[in-house]
């Protein structure tokens, strides 16, 4: 394919007959091409690399069998100005620089690569062909290598590659690179058993001299090594068991307080094992021996000793557990009531069809409270009475006399407007802490993850019926903020909110029936006595206090009037109105109608205000509501732009009657929004109660993670939606979670001291004492062996385990004649 | 329409600074003398171009009298943007805004909304200087621009200043998810 063709042909060529094997070559340079990576197209001044690896991949055919390839490099910070100053070095220097700083760090460390090779080589960038099957077949591999050579050599390639061989466990890798004086060879083997000749020091010290192909001065080489000691009864060693059961349920004297926890932490041991390193940093060749039959190295004379924790995969974190199964339910689009059979006595059959009547049966917890017993006909739910009882009266306090689990006076909402500090689910909408959506969500995740969703929904009945029965008897329902729906609180709490608004209206509306007549309403004052004369059907009505000196046009001074405030609402019904208005779209007719729609509060007003101040006039309620459209001159009148015709301000002002708010009609109709909260909240299917519960379980989770010592947070914002938001959040504790359990487990075994760091003389102390002062054999050696040689640097590893395996990075000058 | 991001932008401020005003000369590039005093909440809507990316943008208007503070603030949820408007030929107009400010801070939901300050009416004889309205954005951390609805002067800037910080912000300060959150 690379054929020379002649510079006076015409362009043209015959490709039908070229080989797989070309293809293959051309289809590597191609993506070497497109991602950039000639020596030319590669930096060759110094850079800040940070931590971040950046991974681009491709696939390719060949011989019916799928390869990828890809390139792997550091992320670096390139800073504009330094790179005139700093000289430019060949890319082999910076290789073999990288090689050599990477010999003071171990094989098995980690650097968040995907491949081992660069922490092995000390590499920034690199490149992997690696086949989606296990490339054993010697010719394969020496057909694939080649393929590689050549394509590196066509694209002048600036990048190490590798082709990775042999079992994918094996984490084999034949790499090499070339410029044209230099050739280095990355070499792996892997054994699964341990050679003899090459299980010691002796043995890797004269095969990795064998392998320099100059000669090397006697003594020259520099050792590093690391031998790894699992310690036994780690178990015991490293972990305190906090486990959480759901015993509660079979208890006789059951205890609320076991069921109200959410637990945390892992119930397992989450540690697979623990390995104390004892590190021997540098040292000459021959200043230790070890070979076949005799040893030098004696682990408690080891200038340095490290602990490193290997956590399970999997850990099963119990908090995360809870939340997950609850995650779950957001699938499950059935009626919750349906799981309790009660779906048609409760009129949710039809979800048009809205309860006007009284369920058919009363909460338990209402008979127990005000003492009529039990009625055995009433609906029987799983959650045995002994068992519902005690819950419901740690969720409704205020039902019995004891008062151990009664609510706060001061129920506040944190709001943090400060984003710079960024506490674990801060993004998931709240609601005041240990308050009533607390206590029933987190019930609720426990008795589901005790006793399924038949559980679950038993105690969403008695909630809602408990709810119905305060409502019908103007009971306020505890443990909710004051106030209206507050949209930074989660759903379920605005809606308890908006319930207490009905109650509380409800309850000022039959006490005023019951005794005060509406002529109390009048404001009364000395400026009242002239009212007296006037006729009855223009007695003013309604007033609330004089607005300062203000006098009407008249010259009666100006009453405020007693007025209806705006009905409260939820979040989602706030959201209907939004869409609502978006909906009629935004012309001129639209906004007239969007007006309309919103001036049934503005035409309350003036009415009470025309109740309030007989005979008053539009600039009047100016001066009240609009003070900038209104001008003193000549008494009063009104500002421009209330004159233009048409203007709704004037139409209202003329329809409106005077009456007072207390005989309007309600912007708030308290019997109607009540028993909208009570039928949405018995409507809801599964995945939505889960929906209203999954806020306050995530929050709860969050503090109980802080509680546990969990000091990060994360950047996470939320999602689009509020599914995705809880994602997020699960995902966040379950991390938070984990992390607590390593760094509980790393607490118990390191003390003070941080892993991977040396530990100081009582650590070590600590540690001997807790293998009863001797060491068992070593589970894993490694050695690097390093030597500056008339070349380059030669490194050469090796790790001994179960199984072995040694790399090397050997470096050849290429000798041109 | 084709519109990747859709934003939600609340207008707020005294009755009379020509919040409808400046949303009119925006959206539709015309100007009245006089226009009705908003009643409760309006609505409006228009597409923008920011950086070859079309952006819809929801436009609430509120009026601006006390009385329907509690109404127009239920209308703050989730807002995106706010455009503080006050008028330059009245400090009052501007020592109010303070008001304002608390009352974004409490009801508020989103702990990123970008606010921008707008001193409006410049064509009329001036009572606030530049200075004042400057000191203002900067002591709450505000975009500032002064326009007039009237000469259209700065209204279109204000509105791409706002959208552009809103965009810039949430690709910066926020991971991606949130800035899909903007995304339709």
């Amino acid at each position: 394919m690379n054929e020379e063709i002649d510079e006076y042909d015409i362009y043209h060529q015959d490709f039908t007959t070229v080989s797989e094997w070309e293809v293959f070559i051309a289809r590597i340079e191609e993506i070497l091409g497109e991602w950039r990576l000639a020596k030319s197209s590669i930096p060759k001044s110094a850079v800040e690399y940070t931590k971040k690896w950046i991974t681009k991949t491709e696939e390719i055919l060949f011989l019916g069998q799928k390869y990828t390839l890809s390139y792997h490099t550091l992320d670096f910070s390139r800073s504009s100005d330094d790179s005139e100053g700093s000289e430019e070095k060949p890319l082999m220097t910076h290789i073999h620089n990288g090689l050599w700083e990477a010999t003071s760090s171990f094989m098995d460390d980690d650097d968040g690569s995907q491949f081992p090779v660069s922490n092995w080589f000390g590499l920034k960038r690199f490149l992997v062909l690696y086949p989606s099957f296990p490339l054993v077949d010697g010719s394969l591999i020496k057909l694939v290598m080649s393929s590689a050579n050549i394509a590196f050599a066509n694209v002048d390639c600036g990048v190490p590659f590798f082709v990775k061989i042999r079992e994918h466990w094996q984490h084999t890798y034949l790499g090499f690179y070339e410029d044209n004086q230099y050739k280095i060879s990355f070499d792996t083997i892997h054994l699964k058993r341990i050679s003899n000749q090459c299980s010691h020091l002796s043995g890797l010290v004269s095969l990795f001299k064998s392998k320099i192909a100059s000669p090397v001065a006697l003594d020259a080489v520099v050792v590093s090594t690391k031998f790894s000691y699992e310690l036994k009864d780690f178990e015991a060693f490293t972990w305190k068991k906090t486990t959480h059961s759901n015993e509660f349920l079979s208890i006789d004297g059951f205890d609320v307080k076991k069921l109200i926890e959410l637990p945390f932490g892992s119930e397992k041991n989450p540690t697979s094992s623990v390995l104390l390193n004892a590190i021997w940093p540098k040292f000459r060749e021959c200043t230790i021996v070890e070979s076949s039959t005799f040893s030098d190295i004696d682990p408690l004379m080891a200038p340095t000793w490290t602990i490193t924790l290997k956590m399970r995969e999997k850990i099963n974190c119990q908090l995360s557990d809870i939340i997950q199964k609850m995650m779950n339910l957001l699938e499950d689009n059935n009626l919750l009531m349906d799981t309790l059979g009660l779906s048609r006595s409760l009129g949710l059959v039809n979800p048009l069809h809205k309860i006007t009547e009284a369920p058919i049966t009363i909460s338990k917890l209402v008979k127990a409270a005000i003492g009529q017993g039990r009625n055995t006909s009433e609906f029987k739910g799983p959650i045995a009475d002994d068992l519902l009882m005690p819950l419901l009266y740690y969720i409704f306090p205020d039902a019995v006399e004891d008062d151990t689990f009664n609510y706060t006076e001061q129920l506040e909402v944190e709001f943090k407007q400060d984003s710079s500090e960024h506490k674990l689910c801060s993004y998931v909408k709240t609601s005041p802490e240990d308050g009533l959506v607390w206590r029933l969500s987190v019930t609720a995740a426990r008795l589901y993850d005790a006793g399924g969703l038949a559980y679950l929904a038993h105690l969403w009945y008695e909630f809602a019926q408990e709810l119905q029965y305060r409502w019908e008897r103007r009971i306020l329902v505890p443990g909710v903020a004051a106030g209206i729906p507050n949209a930074r609180t989660c759903l379920l709490h605005q809606k308890l909110q908006l319930l207490n608004c009905c109650i509380k209206r409800a309850l000022e509306g039959s006490s005023s029936f019951a005794g005060n007549s509406s002529e109390d309403e009048f404001f009364d004052c000395t400026d009242d006595e002239d009212g007296e004369e006037q006729p009855l059907w223009d007695r003013p009505a309604g007033r609330l206090n004089r607005l300062g000196e203000a006098m009407l046009k008249n010259g009666a001074p100006l009453f405020v009037p007693r007025t209806q405030d705006p009905a409260p609402k939820t979040e989602d019904q706030l959201e209907e109105d939004a869409e609502l208005m978006v909906r009629l779209g935004d012309d001129a007719k639209a906004s007239e109608l969007r007006a309309r729609m919103m001036s049934a509060s503005l035409l309350s007003d003036m009415e009470a205000f025309k109740a309030a101040n007989p005979g008053a006039e539009l600039c009047d309620f100016v001066q009240w509501y609009s003070p900038r459209d209104w001008k003193p001159e000549g008494g009063g009148s009104l500002g421009d732009r209330m004159l233009l015709p048409g203007n709704p301000w004037v139409e209202a002002w003329s329809v409106a009657r005077p009456v007072p708010a207390s005989r309007q009609r309600r912007l708030f109709d308290e019997t109607r929004e009540a028993e909208q909260v009570l039928h949405f909240l018995r409507s809801r299917t599964v995945s939505g109660a889960a929906e209203l519960l999954l806020p306050a379980i995530l929050k709860a989770g969050a503090i109980k993670a802080i509680e546990e010592g969990v000091t990060s947070g994360t950047n996470s914002v939320g999602g689009v939606d509020q599914r995705r938001t809880y994602e997020i959040a699960a995902r966040d504790l379950y991390e938070a979670e984990k992390e607590a359990c390593r760094a509980l487990c790393m607490r118990t075994v390191l003390g003070s001291s941080v892993e991977g760091k040396p530990l100081d003389s009582s650590g070590r102390a600590r540690v001997l004492h807790a293998t009863g002062g001797s060491l068992p054999a070593p589970v894993r050696k490694e050695f690097t062996l390093r030597v500056k040689d008339a070349v380059a640097p030669q490194v050469m590893r090796a790790a001994l385990a179960a199984d072995m395996t040694i790399v090397g990075a050997f470096t050849e000058r290429i000798v041109c004649l | 329409m084709d519109c990747v991001a859709k934003l939600k932008i609340l207008l707020l401020g005294e009755s009379g600074v020509g919040k409808s005003s400046i949303i009119l000369a925006f959206t539709k590039g015309d100007y009245q003398a006089q226009f009705p005093a908003t009643i409760g909440v309006d609505y409006n809507c228009k597409v923008v171009d920011v950086n070859g990316v079309k952006v819809k943008l929801g436009i609430w208007d509120t009026a601006g009298q006390e009385r329907y503070r509690t109404l127009t603030s239920s209308f703050y949820r989730d807002a995106h943007g706010a455009i503080l408007v006050y008028d330059v030929s009245e400090p009052k107009t501007l020592a109010k805004l303070n008001e304002w400010v608390e009352e974004l801070q409490v009801y508020t939901t989103n702990k990123n909304i970008v606010c921008l300050v707008v001193g409006n009416k410049i064509d009329k004889p001036r009572a606030v200087t530049r200075e004042q309205g400057q000191a203002f954005a900067q002591k709450h951390r505000m975009l500032f621009i002064e326009s007039s609805a009237k000469t259209q002067e700065g209204i279109n800037l204000a509105f791409e200043e706002l959208t552009q910080k809103v965009i810039y912000l949430y690709m910066h300060l926020c991971c991606y998810i949130e800035l899909n959150s903007l995304f339709v």
